[in-house]
């Protein structure tokens, strides 16, 4: 019976498994299961530590892949490129009421002229009353096409809307960009700068990467 | 009849008032704030007949604007119609909560408008008939 075991144990268990089961007695016993644990734990550790060189490294590499490409003006310009896209699209809609409020009044005036005309004259198939009649049409056309056309502008206040997001957006990865390097920074040993409560300028920004070499 | 009309956006300020006309408002009667702030500064010191305000605003907010509206002894019974991109329950419920007078979710019609505008002046009327 313990032959088999032996044998069973010799045939592929590591070692330390080995000393643990052919324990001469209990106090020798607990010995092996130390040292195997330890073993297990220095395993452990030694992964750990490699994962966290691993990150930090990794987080590093991008801090600089970022500020080769200008962060945080990269960031900075994000957002200013964001703020041009509603400056133009408000611009864009503004002309387009302008010009909603210059023809508006023309349209009125052809309608009212042509109702002039045709209370002179509104014979069927008389070509000035004809022509006015045809005005008429186009006139209230035109109206309900600019009314249409001011409804249509309202695409910049919800587009705009969007923008706006995308730029708190912008802002939140900022601000955990730098959180990651700081706690990092920390995980590698380095003094972890002053808690910073709630980065709020773009000089807060610069400062504080600038604490970590970026 | 004397209306404020609140968003940050200038667009949407412009359309808002726009369609006012349309409907038949005075243009010089209405005038524009840009936030709530600004437009609660107007509202203390003129006198208005309406508000309608966006929700998202910066500095203070429709629904904050609202609030402090109702809170205002001299304010509190201005009729407000909220017309906004915020569309999910939860806040429609707190505007009718807060005592919103109309709720209109962007992009929407002169016949919506409309229809809001009716509804609230009618609703306005009875309470008027009724007290």
């Amino acid at each position: 019976m313990t032959a088999t075991m032996t044998a069973a144990v010799n045939d592929g268990l590591p070692p330390e498994v080995h000393a643990l089961l052919n324990s001469a007695d209990g106090a020798a016993f607990e010995q092996a299961l130390d040292t195997m644990v330890r073993q297990r734990e220095q395993h452990l550790f030694r992964a750990l530590g490699v994962l966290a060189r691993d990150l930090h490294g990794a987080v590093c590499r991008l801090g600089s892949d970022l500020a080769n490409e200008g962060v945080p003006e990269s960031m900075t310009d994000a957002r200013n490129y964001l703020a041009e896209v509603l400056d133009m699209s408000s611009q864009a809609a503004h002309r387009s009421l302008d010009f909603v409020d210059r023809m508006r009044p023309e349209a009125e005036a052809l309608s009212a002229n042509a109702v002039a005309v045709l209370g002179h004259n509104n014979k069927a198939d008389d070509p000035v009353a004809v022509l006015a009649r045809q005005a008429q049409v186009f006139a209230t056309g035109c109206a309900e096409g600019l009314n249409d056309m001011v409804l249509v502008q309202s695409w910049q206040d919800l587009a705009g809307q969007r923008v706006k997001k995308v730029v708190s957006f912008i802002e939140s990865v900022e601000s955990s960009l730098i959180e990651l390097v700081r706690l990092t920074g920390a995980l590698a040993g380095r003094e972890a700068p002053v808690e910073v409560a709630k980065v709020s300028s773009q000089d807060e920004v610069d400062r504080l990467l600038s604490e970590f070499g970026f | 009849m004397k209306i404020l009309v609140v968003d940050d956006f200038s667009t949407m300020r412009r359309i808002v008032r726009n369609l006012l006309v349309e409907l038949g408002f005075s243009n010089p009667l209405i005038q524009e704030a840009d936030d709530g702030n600004a437009a609660l500064a107007m509202l203390k010191t003129n006198p208005f007949d309406m508000v309608v305000t966006d929700w998202n605003m910066p500095n203070m907010t429709g629904i904050e604007l609202l609030q402090a509206i109702r809170a205002e002894p001299k304010l509190k019974s201005m009729p407000v119609l909220m017309v906004t991109a915020e569309n999910n329950r939860e806040q429609i419920i707190a505007a009718a909560q807060a005592g919103v007078n109309g709720y209109i979710v962007k992009p929407f019609t002169a016949i919506t408008l409309k229809e809001k505008l009716d509804k609230i002046f009618e609703r306005l009327a009875a309470s008027g008939a009724s007290a």
